[in-house]
């Protein structure tokens, strides 16, 4: 006859093997999780800045030991004020600099990277590499034709005053991209999050 | 009937091929005991997901049958569900941090789907209606099997909802199909999976036939 | 944190982001139990119940006691086992104070254990770093989401008898097509808050 304490027991010594058997496979594949989550960091800092690869393909395709190292040796990271920057160098010369940028989308947290020229008003790329938004509406900011629509465009307006514009109205502008139809509000978001970015690039010169 | 993996002697007491038959077809866990609805339905978007999700579920399936077959005979009547939660639990804990470490993209893409194969019922059924009866290496194959006759529905719900709604098969576009097809992203979307899975059923059905008892 | 209006989130999670038309939560008893309006009104009450209690509970152990303590990986378990006390808690009480309601409701709070919906709402207001006021109405919002679906698809199948179904579709796959067009519908709603 098996009575309470043999119930409760069996019940702590499952519980205590099952947390425990969690626990360390949590902490054993704790550095591979890491590394990928560095790894993805690297890979959008260098599609965001058009870091060139050596056979010319896009980085989402490399390895997560090649982007470690190609972020290694190309990007330095100068931290201003309460501003860190990524800065692409060759030779010394800096040919294009980066920052992250996030906020709250619409169903959860967006992040990613903006890429300026070393005029500090053109854009030389955006990524962005976490995102909640509904598929196929909010979601297309992940999109390459959303993606790509940003490059070379200002992030400032004709009178120079710092800001960009994504929406589906209005007249072209040097700083303004086509929202995505169906997702007003993730648009708005996000332009949200990048001004407040270019911002802080402003401010901080 | 003895399988030929264990010839001559059959290391389930000679019902391994029935239980496999049993599992996968005449009892599949999607279309006949309708379990496991929730995952069929969210991951099915594209091919990739759904044999990922499927891969979980045998994996799952399987261990969390071989434990609860190992304690049944000192499991407390009293806490067996509980303690079948908890196996289940920490085998889906394993596999996302599994997943986390090795596929990380895939990862991100099943998002908390991963973690609701614990309340899938077809996982927390199989333990509660056969691994708690069986001995182990039955309650093996009873996991393998219900894991591939899930793991397969979704394969063709996942086929069809990626042809049909982006014109492409495992991320690459099917050459030449889109020149005489427009995707149609309500496959993507919500209904489009009601319905595909909805289909599936109904064609299952209908090449299986009846249930012997129903034709009397 | 996410900075969308608690009204917002209430108003999405019932009609444009119904958890279970639009995230597939909680199908398996919506299946099970969709065959009469009465049924499902009692379930759907039920989970209501269960679910705004569950959410609250749970942002209170995640970021009072999981996040404190490191154990965020230990989520899973822990919500399905406060799920799993507080349903048995409240059978339990229904029991002892009320046995009436307790004999209306009693079949379905063991259903309601593993409800995906339960879960999923718990889950999801992790993920979407949602404050406690913005969980509550996210919880509010996704048991009455998921009520309103289930007593809609009730209706619909009583009707549904008088129909003449091919012998293969009968039960399940015609329930899902139906569910396919009821989620199309609701599909609509998308614009009528300022949601998307």
């Amino acid at each position: 006859m098996k009575g309470s304490a043999y119930t409760i027991g069996f019940a702590a010594v499952l519980g205590s093997a099952c947390a425990l058997l969690l626990t360390a496979a949590a902490s054993i594949t704790k550095p591979y999780k890491e590394a990928n989550q560095q790894a993805e960091e690297a890979r959008n800092i260098l599609q965001a800045l058009n870091v060139p690869r050596q056979d010319g393909t896009s980085w989402h395709g490399a390895s997560s030991a090649e982007v470690v190292k190609a972020r290694e040796d190309n990007v330095k990271e100068k931290k201003k004020g309460d501003l860190t920057t990524y800065v692409y160098e060759v030779n010394g010369e800096t040919k294009a600099t980066a920052i992250r940028f996030a906020g709250p989308g619409l169903w959860g947290p967006v992040k990613g990277f903006l890429a300026l020229e070393p005029d500090m008003k053109t854009i030389r790329g955006m990524t962005i590499y976490e995102q909640e938004e509904t598929p196929g509406l909010g979601g297309e900011i992940v999109a390459p034709w959303f993606r790509d629509q940003f490059v070379g465009k200002s992030v400032v307006d004709a009178a120079g005053v710092p800001g960009i514009i994504i929406s589906m109205s209005g007249e072209p502008a040097a700083n303004k991209v086509d929202g995505i139809s169906g997702a007003t509000m993730t648009c708005d978001k996000v332009q949200a999050m990048l001004n407040e970015a270019i911002k802080s690039i402003v401010e901080e010169k | 009937m003895v399988c030929a993996t264990c010839e001559p002697k059959g290391l389930c007491g000679g019902k391994g091929l029935v239980t496999f038959k049993e599992g996968a077809w005449a009892n599949n866990p999607l279309a006949i005991q309708v379990l496991g609805i929730c995952s069929a339905l969210a991951v099915t978007s594209r091919l990739e997901n759904s044999l990922v999700m499927g891969a979980a579920l045998i994996f799952v399936c399987v261990g969390s049958n071989l434990i609860v077959s190992i304690l049944r005979k000192h499991t407390p009547h009293r806490i067996r569900m509980v303690a079948e939660v908890a196996i289940i639990a920490t085998f889906v804990i394993l596999f996302d941090l599994i997943l986390k470490a090795f596929y990380w993209d895939m990862s991100k893409q099943l998002g908390p789907y991963v973690g609701l194969i614990i309340t899938n019922c077809i996982v927390m059924g199989r333990a509660e209606a056969f691994a708690l009866q069986n001995p182990p290496i039955l309650s093996i194959v009873d996991g393998i099997a219900n894991g591939v006759g899930y793991a397969v529905i979704l394969a063709i719900i996942g086929f069809f909802r990626e042809l049909l709604g982006a014109g492409e098969i495992l991320g690459h576009a099917v050459p030449g199909f889109t020149s005489w097809y427009t995707p149609n992203q309500l496959m993507i979307l919500a209904p489009g999976a009601f319905f595909a899975l909805g289909l599936v059923i109904g064609f299952f059905n209908a090449i299986k036939g009846p249930d012997p008892e129903e034709k009397k | 944190m996410s900075e969308t209006s608690v009204w917002v989130i209430f108003i999405a999670a019932i009609f444009t982001n119904n958890i279970l038309l639009t995230n597939f939560l909680g199908m398996c008893s919506f299946i099970a139990c969709s065959g009469q309006i009465k049924t499902s009104l009692g379930l759907g009450t039920a989970v209501i119940f269960v679910m705004i209690m569950t959410t609250m509970i749970n942002f209170a152990v995640y970021h009072g006691v999981l996040v404190p303590l490191g154990l965020v990986h230990l989520q899973f378990i822990v919500f399905i086992a406060v799920i799993a006390a507080f349903v048995q808690l409240v059978e339990m009480f229904v029991e002892r104070f009320s046995p009436k309601l307790y004999f209306a409701l009693g079949i379905f709070l063991p259903l309601i254990t593993v409800n995906c919906a339960i879960l999923g709402a718990s889950l999801f207001m992790i993920i979407r770093q949602y404050s406690f006021l913005q969980s509550i109405g996210f919880g509010l919002g996704a048991g009455i989401g998921w009520a309103v679906a289930i007593v809609l698809m009730a209706g619909l199948r009583q009707k549904m008898r008088y129909s003449h179904v091919p012998q293969c579709f009968q039960g399940v796959a015609i329930a899902m097509i139906v569910t396919g067009v009821l989620a199309m519908a609701f599909m609509g709603f998308a614009g009528m808050v300022a949601i998307q």
